[in-house]
C-alpha cells in the first residue's frame, strides 16, 4: 500500500483557512452545555473567522495545488476566502445583537454559519467540479437551518423550506451538469478540460452544451438570477435579518466564484455561451428593478434589489475577459459590505418591538438617530450607485469593461436600469428625512458589537469608493491567477 | 462465463418493466404507504439494472442508501405522521394534464435527439473486474478529501437537523 501514500500529496497548511473555521464550530458544539453559551459561541467564532483571515492573508503569494489536485490555492481563492470571512464576522457580530433581542439566541447558530463559511472556502479553492459541488453543500445545508432559525415564527417556518425545496432542486441541476460535463471530458478538474478543450469541444459539444446549460441553471437559482429568482423575496424576507443579510451576499459571493473558475476560466471558449448570459443579464435586472418598485417591506425591497444587482453582476459573464472578470470581484467586494451594512441598519430597526420593517416605520428616523439615518443614506446612495462611493465604481468598472467589449446595447440597458433603481432606494431616503409620524419615533439601542459593523462597512464604502484603483489592482491580480 | 451468460436485453427489459410499472404505482397510488412500498420496488429495480451494467459498487449503494435508507425513512415519517397512512390522498390537481403534456414532449424530443444523433461516448475498454476495489482506492488517495469533507456535510446537517427539531429549552 506504501506506493499510494508516497502519490498522496497531504499538506495542511492548504486548508489552514477551512480548517481554522472547522475547529472553531467542532469547539462551540462541544461546550455547549456550558452556560453563557451564546457568548462564549460568538467569541469563539470571532477568534476562529480572525484565525483563518489570517491564515488566508499568509496564502497571498502561493499558487500551489494540493491533496492530488484537488485543493487550489491562488489569488482568487484567496481573495474570495477573505470576503467571504469578513462578511461572516460581520454578520456574527450583528446577528448576537438581533437573536437576544428577539430572544432566539442559541450557540448552534454561530456553529452553522462557521461551517457555512467553511464550504464557500471550499468551493473557491479549488478546480474541480466534484470539490466546488460539496463546497456548495456545505454552504447550501446549514443555511437553509439558519432560514428557519426562528422557529416560532410561521414566515422564518416557511423560508427555511422554500429555501430547502428550491435549493435541492437546483442542487439536483448543477450535478446533472456537471456529469454530462464529466462525461464529455471524462474529468472533472477544470485545469484538464482547460487543456484538452478544442478535442472535448469537437467530440462531445451537445454534451458539453446541455453541461453548461445545466450548471448555469444550478448556479443561477443560488446567485438569484432570473427566472430563477422565484424563491429569493419569500425566503429574505422571512428569515431573520441577520440571516438575510448574510444571504444576500456570501452565498451570492461564493455562487459568482465558482461560475468565474467555470465559465471565465474552465469553460470560457465555449462560444455562444454570452448570448445566453446577456439574456439572463438584462431579464435578472430589468426584473429585479421593476418589482422592487411596487414593494411596502423594506426587507422584501432589498430582496428584489439584490436580484438587480446581480443581474448587474452577470454582465461580466457576458462581456467575459480578465476586464470584466476583475470589475466583477471589485464590485461583489463593494456590494458585500454596502448591501451587509443596508440590512444592519434593517436589522437595527427591526429589533423594535412589533417592528415588520416596512417603509412606513422609517419615518421620522432621522430625529432619533441622525448618524444612523446619514449612515443609512451611505449605503443607499451607494447600491444606487452614486459617486464617490464604492457602488459608482463598481457600476463604472462593470460597464466599462462591457463597452470596451462591444457590448453597447448591454450597457444602455444596465445603466437605465440603474436610473430606474434610484427611485426605491432614494425613497427609504425621503421617508427617513423627510416623512412626519404620529407620535414619538421609538429608539433602536445600539450595541458595541453593531457600531462596529456599521463603521466597517460605512468606511468601506466611502473609503473603496474614494481610492478604487488599489481595489482593482487587487481584483486584477486574482484574474491572473486564470492566466 | 460464457456458457452462463443470460440475454442481457431480456433482463434489461425486465428491470426495466419493473421499474416503469412501480414508479407509476408511485405517483398514482391512493395510499401514501403504498407508494413508499413501491418506491423500494422502483430503487431496487435501478439497482439491477447496475449490476447488469457491472457497476457494483453504486448498485450497493443504491440498495444502501435509497432502498436502505431513504426509504425507510419515508415509512418512518408516515407512520409517526398522525393518520397519513390510513388517509386517501389525490396526486394529481389542476395543472397533471400540461405536466404529462410537458414530459412527453420532453421525452419524444429526448428520444428523437438520441436516435438522430450518436451522441454518447463510449468506454473504451470494458470495466475491470474489480472496479469496486478501485473506486475503493481512488477514495482514499486522490479522492481523499472530497471523501473527508462529505463528512463536514453530514455533520452540518446533523446540527441542523436537531436545532429544527428539538424541543423549546425551558
Amino acid at each position: 500500500m506504501t506506493d499510494y501514500v508516497s502519490t498522496l500529496s497531504i499538506d495542511i497548511g492548504l486548508i489552514g483557512p477551512e480548517l481554522a473555521l472547522l475547529i472553531a464550530a467542532a469547539v462551540i458544539l462541544l461546550l455547549i452545555f456550558t452556560r453563557k453559551a451564546d457568548r462564549f459561541a460568538t467569541a469563539i467564532g470571532l477568534i476562529g473567522l480572525v484565525v483563518s483571515m489570517v491564515l488566508t492573508v499568509r496564502q497571498w503569494d502561493v499558487k500551489v495545488g494540493g491533496f492530488s489536485g484537488m485543493v487550489t490555492v491562488d489569488q482568487f481563492a484567496v481573495l474570495f476566502k477573505l470576503l467571504f470571512a469578513v462578511a461572516s464576522g460581520l454578520t456574527l457580530l450583528l446577528a448576537e445583537r438581533y437573536f437576544h433581542a428577539k430572544h432566539i439566541a442559541r450557540p448552534e447558530f454561530t456553529a452553522l454559519l462557521l461551517v457555512s463559511t467553511m464550504g464557500m472556502m471550499v468551493m473557491a479553492g479549488t478546480t474541480d467540479l466534484i470539490v466546488i459541488f460539496l463546497g456548495l453543500e456545505i454552504m447550501s445545508v446549514p443555511l437553509y437551518v439558519m432560514a428557519g432559525f426562528n422557529r416560532r415564527s410561521l414566515e422564518s417556518n416557511e423560508s427555511g423550506i422554500k429555501y430547502f425545496i428550491m435549493g435541492a432542486f437546483a442542487t439536483g441541476f448543477l450535478l446533472m451538469g456537471i456529469a454530462l460535463i464529466y462525461g464529455a471530458s471524462e474529468t472533472t478538474d477544470l485545469r484538464r478540460i482547460v487543456t484538452d478543450f478544442s478535442y472535448i469541444a469537437t467530440n462531445a459539444k451537445l454534451f458539453l452544451f446541455t453541461g453548461a446549460a445545466l450548471m448555469m441553471v444550478g448556479f443561477g437559482f443560488k446567485v438569484g438570477a432570473v427566472p430563477f429568482h422565484s424563491w429569493i423575496p419569500d425566503v429574505y424576507q422571512g428569515a431573520p435579518t441577520p440571516v438575510t443579510a448574510f444571504f444576500s451576499v456570501a452565498p451570492k459571493a461564493a455562487g459568482f466564484a465558482a461560475l468565474l473558475r467555470i465559465f471565465a476560466y474552465g469553460l470560457k471558449d465555449l462560444g455562444a455561451l454570452s448570448d445566453v448570459w446577456w439574456i439572463l443579464a438584462v431579464l435578472t435586472m430589468t426584473v429585479g428593478n421593476i418589482l422592487a418598485l411596487r414593494q411596502e417591506n423594506v426587507k422584501r425591497m432589498l430582496a428584489y434589489s439584490s436580484i438587480a444587482h446581480a443581474g448587474y453582476m452577470l454582465v461580466a459573464l457576458a462581456v467575459g475577459g480578465a476586464d470584466a472578470a476583475s470589475a466583477v470581484i471589485f464590485y461583489l467586494i463593494g456590494y458585500t459590505l454596502f448591501n451587509l451594512g443596508g440590512f444592519t441598519v434593517v436589522a437595527l430597526l427591526e429589533t423594535r418591538a412589533g417592528s415588520r420593517a416596512d417603509f412606513s416605520e422609517m419615518a421620522g428616523l432621522s430625529k432619533a438617530h441622525p448618524y444612523l439615518t446619514a449612515t443609512l443614506a451611505l449605503f443607499m446612495f451607494s447600491l444606487s450607485g452614486f459617486p464617490p462611493t464604492v457602488g459608482f465604481f463598481g457600476k463604472f468598472y462593470l460597464f466599462s469593461a462591457a463597452v470596451k467589449g462591444g457590448f453597447i446595447w448591454l450597457t444602455v440597458i444596465g445603466v437605465m436600469n440603474s436610473f430606474v433603481s434610484v427611485y426605491y432606494y432614494l425613497r427609504v431616503v425621503k421617508v427617513s428625512y423627510f416623512d412626519q409620524i404620529e407620535g414619538r419615533f421609538v429608539p433602536a439601542p445600539l450595541s458595541a458589537g453593531v457600531l462596529f459593523v456599521l463603521i466597517v462597512t460605512a468606511v468601506g464604502t466611502l473609503g473603496f469608493g474614494l481610492f478604487p484603483d488599489n481595489v482593482l489592482e487587487i481584483a486584477r491580480r486574482a484574474i491572473q491567477a486564470f492566466a | 462465463m460464457e456458457a452462463v451468460q443470460p440475454n442481457v436485453g431480456f433482463v434489461f427489459g425486465l428491470f426495466a418493466a419493473i421499474i416503469i410499472t412501480s414508479a407509476l404505482l408511485v405517483v398514482t397510488l391512493k395510499n401514501i404507504f403504498h407508494c413508499a412500498l413501491a418506491l423500494i420496488v422502483c430503487l431496487t429495480g435501478v439497482a439491477g439494472i447496475f449490476v447488469l451494467l457491472h457497476a457494483e459498487f453504486l448498485a450497493a449503494v443504491q440498495v444502501l442508501i435509497y432502498v436502505g435508507a431513504v426509504s425507510v425513512l419515508i415509512i418512518f415519517s408516515v407512520m409517526l405522521t398522525s393518520n397519513l397512512a390510513s388517509r386517501r390522498i389525490v396526486q394529481t390537481n389542476q395543472n397533471a394534464l400540461v405536466a404529462g403534456f410537458a414530459a412527453l414532449i420532453f421525452g419524444a424530443g429526448a428520444l428523437l435527439l438520441l436516435k438522430l444523433h450518436d451522441i454518447w461516448p463510449k468506454a473504451g475498454s470494458a470495466l475491470p473486474d474489480d472496479n469496486v476495489m478501485t473506486i475503493g482506492k481512488l477514495l482514499m488517495t486522490d479522492y481523499m478529501l472530497p471523501f473527508e469533507v462529505v463528512s463536514v456535510l453530514m455533520l452540518a446537517a446533523m446540527i441542523g437537523a436537531i436545532v429544527l427539531a428539538r424541543g423549546e429549552r425551558s
